[in-house]
C-alpha cells in the first residue's frame, strides 16, 4: 500500500509539474482568420486573451484546439472537453462576451483554455436569429467569431496544491481506517 | 482560573440556550452585505462567532487542547476543514473559479455551522442543562408552526430570501398560492426544519411520561399541517422515511401500518402537497400533460433555439421579441414552447429541469474538472440543489470523504446508544439518527448543509445527543 501511494504521489507531482503554455500567446492562431484588434480582445485589457474573426465552425475550432494545446505540453493524452451553457461566457471571458458556445479544454489541477465561439450563422449561411450580421474584419468578412481564454497557474501554487492532495489522502486514509473499522 | 473557567462554560451554554432559540426564530435579516452575492452577514452570525470564540478560549485555558485533538471526531472535522481549506486555496490561485472574499468567507460559513458540534458537546454538561434545551426547542417549534399559520391566515409579514430582492430584508406577504416559510425565508428550508422536528417528535413520544404525550401529540400533528402547506415532496418523503426508521429503531414497528393509513390520507386530501406530487409523477416521469406550442410562425421558429427569447424575422417587416403569452391568457407569460400550461405542473417540471440541465450539470463539470478539490466553495452559484453532487464539486472527492467520515463517526457514536439501559437516552438517539437519514434524503434534492438555519440547528441537535456522555449515568425519563 505505502509503495502504490509513494508511486502515486510522484506521479501526480510529475504530471502537474510537466512543462506546459505558459500563455495564450502559446497558443496558434486559428486558421483562415484575422485576429481581432477590438477592445477587450487583446491581453492588454483582459489577460490572456484572444479573439480570431473566421469561418470556421464549433468542431474544427475546438478539435483545432484540443491538438494544439496538447502539442503544448509533453503530456500523453490530450486535455478533458468540458461544455458550458454560452451565458458562462460572461463569467470566465469577459463581461457581454456574446456566445452560442463555449467548451473548456482542461488539464485537472495544472490549467485550461476556454474556447469560446459566436456564430450568428449556420454553415449552410443561413442566419439563426434576427440581426445576425457578419463579421467585417481588416481583410475580409466573416461568420464567425472565436475568443479564446488561458488560465495558467503557477507552479508554486501547483506544488502546493500537490502537497495539500497527497497530505489530505494520508490524513484520510489513517483516520477512515479508524472509522470505518 | 477554575471559576473563570465556570463562568466561560456557563456563558457559553446561555449562548447556545439561546442560539437554540433565535437561529429559528430571528428572520433572515441581513446585517452586512457581500460582494458577489446576496447572501449576507446576519446577526446569528456574529452571536455564532462569538460563542465558537468563547469556547476556543476555553478549550486553551482548560488545557484541553490535547484531549480536543486526540477525539476521532474531532479529528475527521479538523481534517474537512483542512481539506476545505486546501480546496479554497487551489479554486483561488490554481483553477481561478472563486475570488478571495467569496471562496474564503463561504468557507468560514461551512467552519461556523459544523463548529457547532463541539461547542454543544462542551457546553451542554448536564441533564438540567439538556432539558432546558429540548424544552426551549419545544416552544421554538410551536412559535415556529403558529407564526406560519399567522403568514397564511392572518397576513402575518414573510421575510424571504428566495430572490436577490427579497433578501435584502424586504417585507412581503404571501399571496394567495404561496407557500407558507413561517421564520425561515423559505419553505423548503421550513419543510427541512419540520421534518426533523417530525421524525424526532415519533420516539419522543414514546420516551416521555403520560402526561407529555398529548403535548408531543398536538405540536407533531400541528408540525405536520404546516408541513403539508410547504408542499415540500421531498421533505414530507423524507419525513415519512425517517419515521418509519424512528419507528423500526424504536421497535414499535407495528406503528408502520397507522403511518402507511396516515400519509394515503393526506395524500388523498386536496392540497397542493398532492397536486405537486401527481404532477411530479404525471410531468417528470411519464412526460405527460398539455404542452404549449408556438401559435404563430415566429413563435414556432423561435421554439427551435435553445434560447426562445431571441427574436427572429419571419416576415420582410418585423421581427418579435415579445414573450410567448399574454398576461390576459391565462397562461404564464414566461412560458416558453414545450412547457406545460398548467401552472402547478409548470412549477413542478421547471424545479426538476433546472436541476437536470443546469445545476446538476454543473457540479458535475466542476468535479470533472478537478475531481481530488472541486471548485472550491462558492464556485457553484447559491445552489445545485443536490448535496451530495455539491459537495463533490466544490471539495471534491477528498473533501466528500472527509465529511462522510464525519457523518459516519457521528451516526456510530448514536448508534452505540440505541442499546443503553436509560430509556430517553435511547429513544432521543433513535430520534437524531432517523433525522440524520431525513437531513441526508432531503440532501438529494436541496442543500441543505448550506442553508444557514437548517444547517447550523442540524449540527447543534447532534451535538446535543453526543453531549449525553458526559451525564450519562445521570439522565432519567421526564
Amino acid at each position: 500500500m505505502k509503495k502504490l501511494y509513494v508511486g502515486f504521489c510522484v506521479l501526480l507531482l510529475i504530471y502537474m509539474i510537466m512543462p506546459g503554455p505558459s500563455q495564450i500567446s502559446d497558443f496558434k492562431a486559428l486558421p483562415q482568420s484575422d485576429k481581432s484588434t477590438l477592445a477587450g480582445d487583446n491581453i492588454a485589457q483582459v489577460s490572456n486573451v484572444a479573439a480570431y474573426f473566421s469561418d470556421n465552425y464549433r468542431k474544427f475550432v475546438v478539435d483545432y484546439y484540443l491538438g494544439n494545446y496538447h502539442q503544448n505540453t509533453w503530456l500523453p493524452f490530450p486535455p478533458l472537453k468540458l461544455n458550458h451553457p454560452p451565458e458562462y461566457s460572461w463569467l470566465v471571458i469577459k463581461k457581454h462576451t456574446d456566445s452560442t458556445y463555449i467548451e473548456e479544454l482542461v488539464y485537472p489541477l495544472r490549467d485550461s483554455i476556454y474556447v469560446n465561439g459566436f456564430e450568428p450563422f449556420y454553415p449552410d449561411s443561413t442566419p439563426k436569429f434576427w440581426g445576425s450580421t457578419r463579421f467585417v474584419a481588416e481583410t475580409d468578412i466573416f461568420f464567425t467569431k472565436t475568443t479564446l481564454r488561458f488560465y495558467p497557474s503557477n507552479i508554486v501554487v501547483r506544488i502546493i496544491v500537490w502537497f495539500g492532495i497527497i497530505s489530505s489522502i494520508y490524513l484520510l486514509f489513517r483516520l477512515g481506517r479508524k472509522i470505518l473499522k | 482560573m477554575r471559576k473563570g473557567l465556570r463562568f466561560l462554560n456557563n456563558l457559553i451554554y446561555l449562548l447556545v440556550l439561546f442560539l437554540f432559540v433565535f437561529i429559528p426564530l430571528y428572520p433572515k435579516f441581513p446585517l452586512l452585505n457581500v460582494n458577489g452575492t446576496f447572501v449576507a452577514i446576519r446577526i446569528e452570525d456574529l452571536i455564532i462567532a462569538l460563542t465558537i470564540g468563547l469556547w476556543g478560549l476555553s478549550v486553551i485555558f482548560s488545557g484541553q487542547i490535547r484531549n480536543f485533538l486526540k477525539n476521532r471526531l474531532n479529528q475527521s472535522l479538523l481534517l474537512f476543514f483542512f481539506i476545505g481549506l486546501v480546496s479554497t486555496f487551489s479554486a483561488i490561485f490554481l483553477t481561478h473559479t472563486v475570488t478571495y472574499g467569496l471562496g474564503l468567507l463561504n468557507f468560514l460559513r461551512r467552519v461556523e455551522f459544523m463548529m457547532l458540534l463541539p461547542v454543544i458537546i462542551y457546553a451542554v454538561n448536564s441533564k438540567k442543562r439538556l432539558f432546558l434545551i429540548l424544552f426551549a426547542l419545544l416552544f421554538t417549534v410551536v412559535t415556529v408552526d403558529m407564526y406560519a399559520l399567522g403568514q397564511k391566515y392572518l397576513d402575518w409579514p414573510v421575510i424571504s430570501t428566495t430572490n436577490s430582492e427579497f433578501a435584502k430584508g424586504l417585507i412581503l406577504r404571501l399571496t394567495p398560492d404561496a407557500r407558507v416559510n413561517s421564520t425561515f425565508a423559505g419553505h423548503y428550508d421550513l419543510a427541512v426544519f419540520l421534518a426533523g422536528v417530525l421524525v424526532i417528535f415519533t420516539p419522543m413520544f414514546f420516551a416521555v411520561r403520560k402526561r407529555l404525550k398529548p403535548i408531543i401529540l398536538v405540536i407533531g400533528a400541528l408540525s405536520l399541517l404546516v408541513l403539508i402547506m410547504t408542499a415540500a415532496r421531498l421533505s414530507f418523503v423524507a419525513a415519512f422515511v425517517g419515521i418509519i426508521s424512528a419507528l423500526i429503531f424504536s421497535k414499535k414497528k407495528k406503528y408502520i401500518l397507522l403511518l402507511f393509513i396516515s400519509v394515503f390520507l393526506i395524500l388523498i386530501y386536496p392540497s397542493q402537497l398532492r397536486d405537486r406530487f401527481v404532477s411530479t409523477i404525471t410531468i417528470n416521469i411519464f412526460h405527460m400533460g398539455e404542452r404549449y406550442t408556438g401559435k404563430t410562425a415566429d413563435q414556432q421558429a423561435r421554439s427551435k433555439l435553445n434560447i426562445p427569447t431571441l427574436a427572429i424575422q419571419t416576415s420582410s417587416v418585423s421581427a418579435s421579441t415579445s414573450t410567448f403569452a399574454s398576461p390576459s391568457g391565462g397562461v404564464a407569460t414566461d412560458i416558453t414552447p414545450g412547457e406545460p400550461i398548467d401552472s402547478t405542473e409548470l412549477g413542478v417540471f421547471r424545479s426538476f429541469e433546472i436541476r437536470l440541465n443546469i445545476e446538476w450539470p454543473r457540479a458535475i463539470r466542476a468535479f470533472i474538472k478537478n475531481p481530488f478539490l472541486g471548485t472550491g466553495y462558492s464556485s457553484l452559484g447559491i445552489a445545485t440543489d443536490n448535496d451530495f453532487l455539491r459537495s463533490l464539486g466544490e471539495v471534491g472527492l477528498l473533501g466528500s470523504l472527509a465529511l462522510f467520515l464525519v457523518i459516519v463517526e457521528i451516526g456510530k457514536k448514536i448508534v452505540s446508544y440505541f442499546n443503553n439501559e436509560n430509556r430517553f437516552l435511547r429513544y432521543f438517539s433513535v430520534g437524531v439518527f432517523s433525522m440524520l437519514i431525513t437531513f441526508l434524503i432531503n440532501g438529494l434534492f436541496i442543500d441543505v448543509f448550506e442553508a444557514s438555519k437548517v444547517a447550523s440547528l442540524f449540527w447543534m441537535i447532534l451535538g446535543l445527543n453526543l453531549s449525553v456522555i458526559n451525564f450519562n449515568e445521570n439522565i432519567k425519563r421526564i
